[in-house]
């Protein structure tokens, strides 16, 4: 008797002993950011049994997007390496690039072509003149100036993709015009992401500045939750939040990368018609399977009317969410569904 | 055969099993709860440069100063965190304003600092990313 109790004590232990064993071969939730990528937060979610394999995970993402960070980037060259800057310097010469370059600017070519020209690689003379003032007008906010607009009308003769001569057979890259210069903008982090991604396990999160792409669902089978930010809240003030399983949200607004002049905040998104900042909307969210090509499609519906946005979004497989200037959000058939109740 | 029998009958020693049991279950469920529990995030880790360089709870208010390349005010209030005061270019830090629910960071590009808010259990309400 005193032996079954006994019996039944380890058995019972032995049961608790396999739960807790099953419990640690299960996946675990990790997160691991970096503030050295692309000039932004990235942060990386995922599931793993243990922070080896989170952290070997990591460390692949991290390499990749710190090679295509210094690939994209207009600003710095780097020892042994020709990239966007590199080109922006020798205009008139057929420069061998890395593959990524060439993808790249193939689907900033598609992007040129589906935006109406609103999303427009080629257009870096006129978003220098920009670029200067923002820094300008952020850092010393007391000399802040709105860029003239006759310089910037000077610097649009300088853009335009047939100033870009793409050669994918032989990998080379030449501009056509002295005064022309690429600027990748958001897409190169867009695209960056998305071919991380591709060789991502299913159950992950990439958020690259707020540029979220998720590999699929969580190991439970549940989507990811993202939430968006509404423009006038802070902090953990969203609008609604979003289910996503598979693919990409993004925002475009004209509250970020501020500066004033004279009380008026100029943000960053340039229309190439106005060759200033776009004043249709306060934003847009673009949720999209194809995540290579969600900035360049929340980019090009900030700066359309409404109607030309659905027809872009229906020929993309896309949907999307306006916030107007009165604070008054529109969808396009389908966002609704993705809204978590 | 009779042995047997009384074998199948209660006895004190499967009274002691049966109670060292459930108390044991009692005990793992206690533990599993009190480090386990839902609710706000059970610490605010501070990463600047990578390190982490300061750990807090958010259940007690608290400023302070995070010095680098430039001056970040943190502060601590009725169970948020935010950071209230910065000299960097556009104070973006400042203008994400607070934040309280675990998973949740605030980022200082500038200064290289990041506030994470780690541990505590996800709740239904609570989200895996944001986009703005």
């Amino acid at each position: 008797m005193k032996r079954k109790g006994i019996a039944l004590v380890l058995a019972l232990l032995t049961a608790l002993g396999m739960n807790l064993a099953q419990a640690n071969t299960a996946k675990k939730r990790f997160q691991a950011s970096y503030l050295d990528l692309f000039d932004t937060v990235t942060s990386i979610l995922g599931y793993e049994t243990d922070e080896e394999a989170f952290q070997k995970v990591t460390a692949e993402i991290y390499d990749e997007l710190l090679i295509c960070d210094h690939l994209y980037d207009i600003y710095h060259e780097y020892p042994d390496l020709v990239n966007l800057c590199t080109i922006n310097a020798h205009p008139g010469e057929a420069l061998e690039v890395d593959q990524r370059i060439i993808d790249l600017l193939l689907v900033a070519r598609e992007a040129d072509q589906f935006s109406g020209h609103r999303m427009d690689v080629t257009l870096g003379a006129v978003l220098r003149i920009w670029h200067e003032a923002r820094e300008n007008g952020i850092n010393h906010p007391e000399s802040a100036y709105v860029p003239d607009l006759a310089e910037l009308k000077a610097a649009k003769e300088h853009t335009g993709f047939d100033l870009l001569e793409i050669d994918a057979e032989n990998c080379t890259v030449k501009l056509l015009d002295p005064e022309t210069s690429l600027d990748v903008g958001a897409l190169g982090k867009g695209y960056a992401v998305q071919r991380v991604c591709e060789r991502l396990p299913e159950g992950y999160l990439l958020s690259v500045g707020g540029n979220v792409v998720a590999t699929g669902p969580k190991p439970d089978g549940s989507p990811w939750v993202v939430g968006v930010q509404d423009p006038e809240g802070r902090g953990e003030g969203y609008l609604h939040k979003v289910n996503l399983v598979k693919g990409a949200v993004v925002t475009s607004g004209d509250y970020q990368r501020l500066y004033e002049v004279d009380g008026k905040a100029y943000h960053h998104i340039i229309d190439p018609e106005t060759l200033f900042p776009g004043e249709k909307w306060r934003g847009v969210t673009v949720i999209t399977e194809d995540s290579g090509l969600a900035d360049a499609m929340s980019t090009s519906l900030f700066l359309m009317e409404q109607e030309e946005g659905q027809q872009l979004l229906d020929q993309m497989g896309a949907v999307a969410m306006w916030i107007g200037k009165d604070g008054k959000q529109l969808f396009s058939p389908g966002y609704e569904a993705y809204i978590k109740p | 055969m009779k042995k047997e029998r009384s074998a199948l009958t209660f006895r004190r020693g499967d009274a002691v099993a049966i109670a060292g049991v459930i108390l044991f279950a009692l005990a793992l469920m206690g533990y599993y709860l009190f480090f386990f529990s839902a609710g706000e995030a059970s610490v605010a880790r501070i990463y600047q440069e990578g390190q982490v360089v300061r750990e807090l709870r958010l259940d007690r208010d608290v400023e302070f100063v995070l010095e680098g390349d430039f001056r970040n005010v943190v502060t601590v209030q009725d169970g948020k965190i935010a950071i209230t005061e910065s000299d960097c270019p556009g104070a973006d830090c400042v203008h994400s304003g607070w934040i309280s629910r675990p998973g949740r960071s605030i980022v200082c590009l500038p200064n290289r600092v990041e506030i994470r808010l780690e541990g505590g259990e996800l709740t239904d309400d609570d989200v895996d990313a944001v986009v703005q």
